[in-house]
C-alpha cells in the first residue's frame, strides 16, 4: 500500500541496478563459452541489452577468473596485447547451476505473477 | 617544442593510468593497467574509425572523465575493506551514542552548570576572558570526545578482526533473546518499589526532619534555617504525590499523557527543591561541645558551600531528568494503536 509519496529515480536505479547485478554474471559467464577480449565482450553485451561499464566488467573478471570460472591469456592481436579470457571447465558447470537457478527462479516469479497480476 | 599529434593522444592516457596505478597494489599494477590500457585504445580507436579522425586533446579527456576518477577505478579493483563492517556497524554506532549521550552531554551540562554557577570555577576559568574560557572548554571536549569515541573505535576494530577470525557473533541463542518490550508499559515491581520507597521516605521525613532542629545531642547540634520549613512541606507533598501516582501506576501499568505530565512536574519540583535548598544555606548553626562560636560558624559556612557547589551537578541531572520525562510525553502522544494481543484499558488518555 503506498502513502502517496513520490519514489525518486535513484530509487528505481538502485533497485534495477541490485536485479542486475547477478543477472551480469550469469551474462558475462555465458558470452565466455566462446573466447573474447575485454573490450569485445562488453561491446558484444551491450549489443545484446546488457550494457556494463568497463568499471564493473574489469574487477568482476579478475574474480571470476581468482575464483577458478574463467581463465585468461594474455596474445598480441592487431599489433597490441590482448587478454583474451574463457570459461574453464569449472565455469561451464557453474553457469549450467546457474541456469538451472535462473530457471527456477524465473518461473517461480511466473507463478507468483500469474497468481496477482500487476 | 610541440607536441605532435601522437603525443598529445597518448599524455593524457598515460598521465591518467599512471595515476590508477598508483592506488592498485604493486603485485597486480601491471597486468590491471595493461588490460585498462588496451581497454582504452580499443575505445578510442572505434571512436576514432567512426569520425574518420582522430581524437583531439579535448575528446579524449572526455573519454577519461566518463572513465572516472582514477582512485574509484582502482578502488573496484580491490578487495571491500573496512576498519569496521556491517555485522558490527550497528553496535559500534549504538554504543558510540550511548557514550554521546551518557558521557559528552553530562560533560556539556556540568561544564555549562560549573560556569554559570560555581563563581570560583567561573573565576578560574576565565582569567584570559570569555573567549579564551569558551574556546578551552570547547577544546576539551573535543580532546574527551577524540579519547572517548576513539577508544570505543579501536575496540571495535579488534572485535571485527575477532569476528573475522572466529565468527562468534554466530553463535547466538534465540531463547535468550530479550522479552518483547512496550516501551509506554510501566514495570509493575517498578511502581511497587515507588510506593514503598515514597512512603518510607514520607514516614522517615516527618519522624527526622520535621523540626528545624535535625541533631541535638550533648557533643553536637543542627540546627536548620527557617527556608527548611517549606523545602520539609515542599518534599513531604512531592513524596505524597509520587506515591499516589505509583500507586494508579500499579494499577494501570500504562503511561498515559496525564501522568507522564504528572512526572514531569514532579520531578521539576523535586529539581527546583533540591537547587533552592542547596543554594539557600540550609544549615543555619552547628554547635558542639568542642567548638568555639567563630569555629562552628567556620564549619556552617563551609558546609553549606558545599552544598552550593554540587549545584551544577543536581541541575544537570534535573535538566537530562526533564529531557527524559519530556521525552515519554511525546512518545506516548503519538503512540501507534496498541495490537490487541496487549492486554491494556487505557493506553493514552
Amino acid at each position: 500500500m503506498t502513502n502517496g509519496t513520490k519514489i525518486g529515480p535513484e530509487i528505481l536505479e538502485n533497485l534495477k541496478m541490485e536485479l542486475r547485478r547477478g543477472c551480469l554474471i550469469v551474462a558475462v559467464l555465458a558470452q565466455l563459452r566462446t573466447e573474447q577480449y575485454g573490450y569485445t565482450l562488453r561491446k558484444a553485451l551491450a549489443d545484446d541489452g546488457l550494457a556494463i561499464d568497463e568499471g564493473t566488467l574489469y574487477p568482476l573478471l579478475r574474480r571470476l577468473e581468482t575464483q577458478g570460472l574463467l581463465v585468461s591469456q594474455w596474445r598480441e592481436e592487431e599489433k597490441r596485447n590482448k587478454r583474451f579470457y574463457r570459461l574453464s571447465l569449472a565455469g561451464q558447470q557453474i553457469l549450467s547451476q546457474l541456469l538451472a537457478e535462473w530457471q527456477n527462479i524465473n518461473s517461480s516469479l511466473s507463478k507468483i505473477l500469474e497468481e496477482a497480476p500487476l | 617544442m610541440s607536441k605532435t599529434s601522437s603525443q598529445a593522444v597518448m599524455e593524457p592516457i598515460d598521465r591518467y593510468l599512471q595515476a590508477v596505478a598508483f592506488w592498485l597494489p604493486k603485485g597486480q599494477q601491471r597486468d590491471i593497467i595493461a588490460e585498462l590500457s588496451e581497454d582504452l585504445h580499443s575505445q578510442i580507436e572505434e571512436r576514432e574509425a567512426e569520425l574518420g579522425r582522430s581524437l583531439n586533446e579535448t575528446e579524449i579527456e572526455a573519454v577519461l572523465k566518463q572513465r572516472g576518477r582514477p582512485v574509484l577505478v582502482a578502488n573496484r579493483y580491490l578487495p571491500q575493506r573496512s576498519l569496521i563492517g556491517p555485522v558490527l556497524f550497528p553496535i559500534y554506532w549504538f554504543v558510540v551514542k550511548v557514550v554521546a549521550l551518557c558521557y559528552l552531554v553530562p560533560w556539556v551540562l556540568v561544564w555549562i552548570g560549573m560556569m554559570t554557577f560555581s563563581s570560583s570555577y567561573r573565576a578560574e576559568h576565565t582569567r584570559a576572558g570569555w573567549f579564551s574560557a569558551i574556546v578551552s572548554g570547547w577544546s576539551a571536549l573535543w580532546f574527551t570526545a577524540f579519547v572517548t569515541l576513539g577508544a570505543v573505535t579501536i575496540v571495535f576494530v579488534v572485535l571485527e578482526h575477532l569476528e573475522i577470525k572466529s565468527r562468534f557473533l554466530e553463535n547466538w541463542n534465540p531463547g535468550k533473546l530479550p522479552p518483547v518490550r512496550n516501551p509506554n508499559q510501566i514495570p509493575q515491581s517498578g511502581s511497587l518499589i515507588e510506593v514503598v520507597v515514597n512512603m518510607a521516605f514520607g514516614v522517615w521525613w516527618i519522624d527526622i526532619m520535621s523540626s528545624p532542629v535535625i541533631l541535638d545531642r550533648p557533643e553536637i547540634k543542627i540546627v536548620l534555617s527557617p527556608v527548611w520549613r517549606y523545602l520539609f512541606w515542599g518534599f513531604l507533598l512531592l513524596a505524597v504525590i509520587n506515591a499516589a501516582a505509583a500507586g494508579v501506576n500499579l494499577a494501570r501499568p500504562y503511561w498515559t499523557v496525564v501522568r507522564a505530565s504528572i512526572r514531569l512536574l514532579t520531578n521539576g519540583a523535586a529539581s527546583a527543591l533540591f537547587c533552592w535548598m542547596l543554594n539557600a544555606g540550609a544549615l543555619a548553626q552547628i554547635t558542639g561541645a568542642g567548638l568555639t562560636g567563630a569555629r562552628a560558624l567556620e564549619v556552617t559556612n563551609a558546609v553549606n558551600a558545599g552544598l552550593a557547589k554540587t549545584l551544577p551537578l543536581v541541575l544537570a541531572a534535573g535538566v537530562v531528568i526533564a529531557i527524559v520525562d519530556v521525552r515519554r510525553i511525546l512518545r506516548v502522544k503519538n503512540a501507534v494503536p496498541v495490537p490487541l494481543n496487549v492486554k491494556v484499558s487505557a493506553a493514552v488518555v
